[in-house]
Order: structure tokens, then sequence, then C-alpha cells
């Protein structure tokens, strides 16, 4: 049960796993080397969804910019989008408008509402539960529903805009999201029923995958994997950014570790979502949606992190006083979570391993990014040329 | 049904054609109603056919490593095996074609022919999820197989024959089910490992290891083995019937007894979360073989003292 450098991998038999595989929704490589069903090894390969956003970023504007970064993630798009906001703000000093940040914490709870049904139902079917993974998906268009009745889109939201927000909540969104939610938490309910007590589902997460505190804390694992392992760090409570001031969040923290806890964890953060919603819905500051915005930046540097469903996003955001940003650096929360998944597979066995995966909710296009090449050796800057010239030997060969 | 023509029989009723047909029919009676429990709409009723004819029509894709022979001999024998099968078990609630002392015994082993049959095309198809869902499918075949046989023995015991007819004969229309009530649901659970159904479905769980052991085919040599699985499927139902459902009755009732099984296991299979393989060889060891036992024990002591 070494990590892999030990004499016991003399007969090495690999499963790959990607970047083809019915287990994964998004290309990645991972490789575990198995001793009969038990996995000995692990490595992951990522970057096969690497798109060069942080490059584009610098040559369109800073309006442009916004919307491209909420294609980071299809999932979790509305809170890239108001990090970026946020972080542009900051260097333009410039505040949204109360109700807009208000609207941006709905949205985003709202948000998390879909991601963490999403996940539900995809960590259910690695578990080979059809019918939970039917279910909250099922469930999931509801919330879908009411995005697309409150910003107009399923996916992309767009509902930031630099300085504030472009749509607002009508009467008659108000009651449909309420509605909404109501349907939700009855549901939800059952959920948590389902991942707590159902004993068949049990025996494929009770202390499958546990991960104490301290390991936790060395991997640095972000978000709700963290929280599932009682580390107690929710950026909406710890740095609240947007109106989480105003509307104050109960941090979700469960000392379990194991992969139930996990499941607990983010089945709990909905109610919590359920509560936060209502609370914004009943205290929606009137005024403005958008605050005016220079079109050029003033040249500085500004960091933001927000809490996406997945854990922390960092969003550093450079000007040199154009209308067009220096430099963007995102970080997405399933890097740091990506270790963890390496790591608590060993020691498991195989069939084990795509709900280990699934427990850190990954989302690999957010998280990949340019890899240096293993064989390319060199500098570790590289010309256009070089990198051209690499390619065309590359597909000679 | 003696009078039937063999080569009738063995190609059309109720062997061959008959058993295809059925179980393509009841496989989608499995989806179907899977689907709707799940909240979905389900395939059509041609689907299954519909997919067996496209994968007919495909191009077979050997792969380069594998015997290539063994690869278009074994789903034609797993085929083979189950059809074989069908003439030793009453189906339609009429009696067997062929009968012969330890046709029990028989059946059993050509339904697990299918199962051996996929064990070596999957390990001659030499594919990294291949060769993990060999062994996970025949770890899993070693471990219901045991509790499946002691399930059926414990009417052949009481009837004191191997032979289906007799057994038959020996329940005179009355459902062993109630009186061997232990063997019964340890019979149809078995049924599921054997046609790997959730949560047995370990062997082929796609999140894990693509299709397992069939991972490498496609074409003809797939539809053939999703076809014998079918027919395992009614065939299997067809068997538990004949043994603890009051034997042979009428086409009718038979239906209805075999649809209440399917109707049964689909639920069990949408209920459940995907077993490790670890689990289910402990279930059927820890529990399944030694319920079973007790059970033909009771059975026995009961037979010596009061009868």
């Amino acid at each position: 049960m070494n990590n892999g450098n030990g004499n016991k991998i003399a007969n090495k038999f690999v499963v790959p796993i990607g970047p083809q595989h019915p287990a994964l929704k998004e290309p990645e490589h991972f490789e575990f080397t198995v001793d009969g069903e038990t996995v000995i090894d692990a490595t992951a390969r990522l970057g096969y969804a690497h798109r060069g956003i942080e490059k584009t970023a610098e040559s369109r504007t800073f309006v442009q910019t916004l919307y491209m970064m909420e294609r980071v993630c299809g999932i979790c798009s509305h809170v890239h989008a108001t990090a970026f906001s946020l972080c542009v703000e900051k260097l333009a000093e410039v505040e949204a408008p109360p109700r807009a940040q208000a609207i941006r914490v709905l949205v985003a709870e709202l948000e998390r509402i879909h991601s963490h049904l999403l996940w539900l139902g995809v960590g259910a079917h690695e578990a080979g539960f059809d019918a939970l993974f039917m279910y909250s998906w099922r469930d999931r268009e509801v919330v879908m529903d009411i995005l697309e009745a409150l910003t107009g889109n399923r996916v992309n939201y767009s509902a930031n805009v630099l300085g504030g927000v472009k749509c607002d909540v009508t009467d008659a969104i108000r009651d449909q999201i309420l509605t909404g939610i109501d349907y939700l938490e009855e549901r939800t309910h059952h959920y948590y029923d389902v991942v707590t007590t159902d004993a068949a589902f049990l025996q494929r997460t009770r202390g499958v995958g546990t991960m104490t505190k301290e390991q936790a804390m060395r991997l640095g694992v972000v978000g709700p994997t963290a929280r599932g392992s009682g580390v107690e760090q929710d950026l909406r409570v710890d740095a609240p950014y947007a109106a989480y001031d105003i509307f104050r969040v109960n941090r979700v923290v469960e000392q379990g570790g194991d992969l139930e806890a996990r499941f607990i964890v983010r089945v709990k953060e909905l109610f919590e979502s359920y509560r936060i919603i209502r609370e914004v819905l009943d205290n929606l500051p009137e005024g403005e949606l958008t605050a005016r915005m220079p079109r050029r930046i003033k040249e500085g540097e500004a960091i933001t992190r927000v809490e996406a469903p997945r854990g922390e996003l960092f969003y550093y955001v450079r000007s040199n006083g154009t209308d067009m940003p220096d430099r963007v650096k995102v970080r997405t929360p399933t890097i740091p979570n990506m270790a963890s998944v390496l790591h608590l597979a060993i020691g498991h066995q195989l069939a084990d391993v795509p709900m280990i995966l699934a427990g850190i909710d990954p989302c690999f296009s957010c998280n990949d990014r340019s890899v240096r090449l293993k064989s390319a050796g060199g500098d570790d800057v590289w010309t256009w040329e070089k990198l051209r010239k690499y390619g065309i030997d590359y597909y000679n060969d | 049904m003696t009078e039937l023509n063999p080569i009738i029989a063995l190609m059309f009723f109720p062997g061959g054609i008959f058993v295809m047909l059925l179980g393509l029919l009841y496989v989608w009676i499995n989806r179907k109603l899977r689907a709707r429990l799940q909240n979905r709409v389900g395939p059509r009723w041609f689907q299954p056919i519909a997919d067996l004819f496209k994968l007919l029509s495909k191009e077979e894709i050997i792969p380069e490593d594998a015997n290539p022979t063994l690869f278009v001999v074994l789903p034609v024998l797993a085929l083979a095996g189950v059809l074989t099968a069908a003439l030793y078990v009453p189906i339609l609630g009429m009696k067997a074609v062929h009968s012969v002392p330890g046709d029990l015994i028989i059946t059993v082993y050509l339904l697990s022919l299918v199962t051996m049959c996929i064990g070596l095309a999957g390990a001659n198809s030499t594919g990294r999820f291949s060769l993990v869902g060999v062994t996970r499918t025949l770890t899993q075949l070693f471990s219901y197989e045991a509790p499946f046989l002691l399930a059926l023995l414990s009417p052949a015991i009481m009837a004191g024959t191997w032979q289906i007819s007799e057994i038959v004969d020996y329940a005179g229309g009355r459902w062993l089910m109630f009186t061997h009530p232990i063997s019964f649901i340890i019979a149809i659970v078995a049924l599921m490992g054997k046609l790997e159904m959730p949560p047995f479905d370990a062997p082929e769980a796609e999140t894990e290891i693509v299709g397992g052991a069939l991972t490498e085919y496609n074409g003809r040599g797939l539809a053939l083995f999703k076809l014998s699985h079918a027919a395992e499927m009614v065939i299997g139902f067809a068997l538990v019937t004949a043994l603890f459902m009051g034997g042979t009755t009428n086409p009718l009732l038979w239906a209805v007894q075999t649809l209440v099984l399917l109707l049964v296991v689909t639920l069990i299979e949408v209920l459940m979360a995907r077993m490790r393989i670890d689990q289910t060889v402990g279930l059927w060891w820890r529990y399944g073989s030694v319920l079973a036992i007790v059970q033909i024990i009771v059975l026995v002591v009961w037979q010596r003292i009061v009868l």
C-alpha cells in the first residue's frame, strides 16, 4: 500500500481511465495500477481540454473577457463572472449597487443548487444507483427553469455586467423561485434520507475514501470536499464578498471525511442555499442595477476569492490602464482537489475509484491549463517558432 | 409435446426462434419498466430487435492479439448452450420437450456455459477492461453458482429426483415457493447475479471498466452474446417458475408468473446501488449459501420426522 515507489509493482497491470471513458464526462487521463482489484498507484495527466482562455483574455476588452470567463466552466459560470466582475470593479474603484450585489448572491445560490443536484446524480451514477441519478436530474430541471426565467439562459446565464447585474427580480419571477424552492426543499429532504439511510448506497460510501482533517489540510483541498473532512473553510463566511456580509451563511461542516460525509455536506448545503434565497428575496434592497463603469480600467492589480460550488475560486487581474486586461489568472477549485483523488485512491478497490473521483466534484476543463510537456526539456519559456516546430516534428514522427 | 418434430423443437418452438423473440420481448419489458420506474420514457417495443439487427449488420472487428477462431466461435457456443437448455425446461407452462434423468443439472450447466463463454471471450480479447471484467465475471460465477444450485436442490431433494419433469410431478400444482421460501428468494437473486443485473452488475460496471468482459466485442459477436443473455433470462424465469410456482400449468398463467418475476427483479434492480465484487462474494458465501443449506436441512429433518 505504498505510494507507488515500492517493489510491489514489478508486474504492472495498469487500468487506463480516460481520455475517453464512460465514467468521465470530460477528457482527462488517469492511470491506476492495480493488484487484483486493489489500486496500488495512481497518476493523472491533465490538459486535454486546455483552451488558452487566460491568454485570449489579454487580447479582448474587459467586457468581452467577462463573457469569456463565464465559459471557463459550464456548471459554475456565474461564479466565474462574479469573481471577474468583482476584481475589475475593485481595480476601477467602482462598487456595484446593493440590489445588484444581492441578485449576484441570489443567482450564485441558485447555481449552487443546480451544481449540487447535478453532482448528486453523477455521484449516484458512479455507484450504479441510476434511480437516484434520474430523479435528482429531473428535479434539477426546476432550478434550471428558474435560472432561465431569471436570466434568459440555462447554462451561461450572463447575469453579471461590469458594475452590476443585467437582470432584475420581478414579482412573477419571485413567485416562481419561491414555488420552485419549496418543491426542491421537500425533494432534498428525501435525498438526505437516501444518502444517510439507504443501506445499499451506504455500502458504497461509508468509510470509502476517508480523508482525515490533517490530510485535508496537507493536501490543501477546498470547498465541500474539505468541509466533509472537518476543515472549517467557506469563503462566504470567512471573507464575505458581494452581499454575503448581509445575508450570512452558516458553514456546513462534517467530521466523517469519507464519501458519505461529502454527500451529506453537499445535501445540507442545499438547505442552506434555500434559506439564503428566501432571505434574499424577502430583503432585496431597492435601487439601481448597475453602476457606471469606465471603459479604460485604471492601472493596477487585484485579486478576488469567491466560493464556487466546488470550493475556493481565485482570480487575479492586472490592468495596464487600457481597455484590455494585461493578465488574467484563474485558479479553479478542482486543481487543489485533484491531488486528493490520486492520494485517496491508493489502497482502495478499483470499483471505488470512480466514486472517489466523482466525490471531489471534478470539473476538468476548468482545471485544465497548459502543461509542461514531459519530454520537452530545455527552457521553460517557449517562443512561438519553437512551439510550432515542436508540433511539426511531433506529427512527422 | 413429445410428438413434436425434433427439428421444429430445436429451431422454432419451444427452442430457437421462439425463445430468442420472447427473450427480446422480456428485455424490452425490463428496460421499459426500469425506465418508467426511474421517471424516464424508455425504449419502444422494437428497440431490442432493432439493436440486434444493427449489431448484426455491422462489421466485426477482431482484436489483433485475440485468437480469431475462438473470438468468432464463443458467442455461437453461448447461444447454442442457452437454446439447448430451452429443451429441458418447461416453457409456456407446457411439458419440456426433452426429459432425461439429471436434466436439472444439465440445464444449470448449460446456463453457466454462457457465463463461461463470456469469461473466455473476455480473456481472449486481451483488453485491459476485458481482463478486469473477466476476473469479476468468473469471481461472480463462483459466488452465485453454489447458492443457485443449492436453492434448486431443495425441491429436488424433496422430490428425490434430479429430473425436472419428476419434480414438477411431485409438486403436482402446489406452489413450492410457500414451503421453500428461502430457496425461492435465493434462486431469484442468484438469477439476477447470473444475468449480471444491477446490483450485481460489477462485471460490466460501465463507470469502471467500460463494458466488462465484452468491451472488445462488436457487431455479430456482441449481438449473439446479447441474444444469449436475453434467452437466458427467459429460461431462468421458466426454470424458477417450473420448480417453485406450480410447475406446468397453462400458457397464460405461465406468462403472468414470469412477468411477475420480471417485475420483482426489475424493482430490486432499480432500488439498489451497484455492489462491489467483494461485497457480492461476501453476500453469497456468508448469507446465500448458508441460508440455502439451512433451508435444505430444515426440509429434510421435517420430512424425516413428520412424514
